[in-house]
């Protein structure tokens, strides 16, 4: 194997039996959640066991991904030189309409990091926003645009 | 004085010794070596000496293990022994099980300690290709760094409790003047606000001011039982008492994904801290409050009840807090997991501080409040 070259190489996440599920259906494009199958509430980070009613086993549950921002970042001096094309960028953390807060890039809604630190696109503390997938390192990524 | 509410053991614990080497960017050795020491001149400041040590406790992040350290010191046993994760919460935890092992009579002398090369050791980050756990769903979006993380949280507070810059800038230049009457500090240019509210973003919205300082350093502790502490030649600071907490849905710096964003462990560790002293926080006469970001402080002081939530920017304005961070805290006198801010809660108690407090009886130290946590109070006066 090749040593990695720093400009293109990304952090990947790296699935295990509990995550698997999510970044395969996020391979498919969709955003996929897990729900307590006895008391219904929606979990995040992924889990094998409801930690409201203890119910082992939440089940898979595709949502639509529709949200509002719960806060963000604007990411300027760039950690790894991968990330150095793309500053400043803006991470969000999205609250869900099934209230779980996800981060995710800031992108246009072809899934596109905006190079931006959020003014322009009127970015606002609750904005409505809509899921889209950014590629990167082979894997989609969960990322939001703001809903027009 | 007042007798603390919790199950007491029989003795009370005592820091007897503080060490502190200078601090540094690069202080030119490892740290099993700057930590020993450390250790040493503890031992030393407490008239105490290698063969006397019985316990050890280390934060988990030390790359010396208590083992290596006893076995390099040349410790004979030790009777008790362990650790305590998660960063810059550990550091009044791990004074914690020092004075549990001397309250329940399972130790006599134990040492703490914290030496870590972070200003010439590199950043963790920067080899950290691989996201596994919670790092999957965080480290590819560039939420990597402390200030990643904190960075969030500080924006969801400066909306929620309508923060300005100017709340956080003045933790930044209180801390720097601090720092400036300190020789240990390692900032001692001074700092106004317009040179806060000017200097370059690193996470929008934390500035560079914001931000802990990177740095070589290498602290230690050592405590005794009451009793003992009476034969030695030293001012002794008491442990009153102290208290952990990691709050519901904790992942550390990136607690989002619960119920209540933005309410940090101190909401669990201030009513334990206030009950297991017999305190209050009107008793405090300084505080140390872990900063590794300056919107740290304004939330302790509300989570420990100083004042009302959303109520510290106006308190700090009219000073009606209590002189916090006098060694200049992670800010301005080094960044050392927060082992500095219990070094300066334990010489404010003994009146050798370099913003030395007028007669201090008590005063808190507290572990960092977006990790799990705790926080410890040293008082002039035993039980």
């Amino acid at each position: 194997m090749s040593p990695l070259d720093p400009k293109t190489t990304f952090p990947v996440p790296v699935p295990d039996r509990d995550t698997k599920p999510f970044w395969d259906a996020t391979a498919r494009g969709e955003l996929l959640i897990q729900r307590c199958k006895n008391c219904g509430k929606f979990l995040w980070q992924p889990r094998p066991v409801c930690s409201s009613c203890q119910t082992p086993d939440p089940v898979w549950t595709k949502v639509s991904g529709d949200g509002k921002v719960a806060s963000w970042a604007v990411m300027r001096p760039p950690t790894l030189p991968s990330y150095a094309e793309m500053v400043p960028f803006v991470v969000l953390l999205v609250e869900i309409d099934e209230h779980v807060r996800l981060l995710g890039y800031l992108v246009d809604d072809s899934g596109r990091v905006l190079k931006t630190d959020g003014e322009a696109e009127g970015l606002r503390m609750g904005s409505r926003v809509k899921v889209r997938f950014h590629e990167q390192a082979g894997f989609q990524l969960p990322s939001w645009t703001l809903a027009r | 004085m007042t007798r603390p509410a919790r199950t007491l053991g029989h003795r009370q614990a005592v820091v007897v010794g503080i060490h502190t080497l200078p601090f540094a960017k690069d202080i030119g050795m490892t740290e099993r070596h700057s930590g020993a020491l450390a250790i040493l001149g503890a031992l030393k400041d407490a008239g105490l000496r290698v063969s006397d040590v019985d316990a050890m406790f280390r934060y988990y992040w030390e790359n010396t293990t208590e083992m290596e350290m006893a076995r390099i010191l040349g410790v004979k046993n030790l009777r008790m022994f362990g650790e305590v994760d998660y960063g810059g919460g550990a550091g009044p935890p791990t004074v914690q099980l020092a004075a549990l092992a001397i309250e329940n009579n399972l130790a006599d002398v134990v040492v703490v300690w914290r030496a870590r090369n972070r200003g010439s050791g590199g950043r963790p980050w920067a080899s950290q290709y691989m996201a596994t756990g919670q790092d999957q769903f965080e480290r590819p979006y560039h939420v990597a760094r402390p200030v990643d993380g904190m960075a969030f949280h500080f924006r969801h507070w400066i909306h929620k409790y309508g923060w300005t810059p100017e709340v956080t800038g003045r933790v930044a230049v209180t801390e720097r003047e601090h720092a400036r009457k300190n020789p240990l500090a390692l900032m001692q240019k001074s700092m106004t606000m317009d040179d806060y509210l000017g200097a370059r973003m690193i996470a929008d919205p934390l500035r560079l001011f914001d931000c802990c300082l990177e740095t070589d350093g290498a602290l230690a502790m050592v405590l005794t039982s009451a009793d003992r502490a009476r034969d030695l030649d030293v001012t002794p600071a008491y442990v009153a008492g102290f208290a952990m907490g990691s709050g519901p849905q904790m992942t550390a710096m990136t607690f989002f994904y619960g119920d209540e964003l933005g309410a940090t462990p101190n909401r669990y560790v201030a009513p334990d801290l206030w009950r297991n002293t017999g305190l209050q926080p009107k008793d405090m006469d300084v505080v140390q409050i872990y900063d590794a970001f300056t919107p740290q402080i304004p939330i302790a002081f509300e989570e420990f009840g100083f004042c009302k939530e959303g109520e510290a920017p106006a308190y700090m304005a009219e000073g009606k807090n209590p002189p916090y961070n006098t060694s200049g805290g992670g800010l301005s006198e080094a960044y050392v997991h927060g082992f500095n801010l219990l070094v300066e809660g334990v010489r404010q108690v003994r009146g050798t501080s370099t913003s030395q407090v007028a007669n201090v009886k008590h005063t808190m130290v507290t572990g960092g409040n977006v990790i799990p946590t705790g926080a410890v109070v040293f008082s002039k006066e035993p039980w």
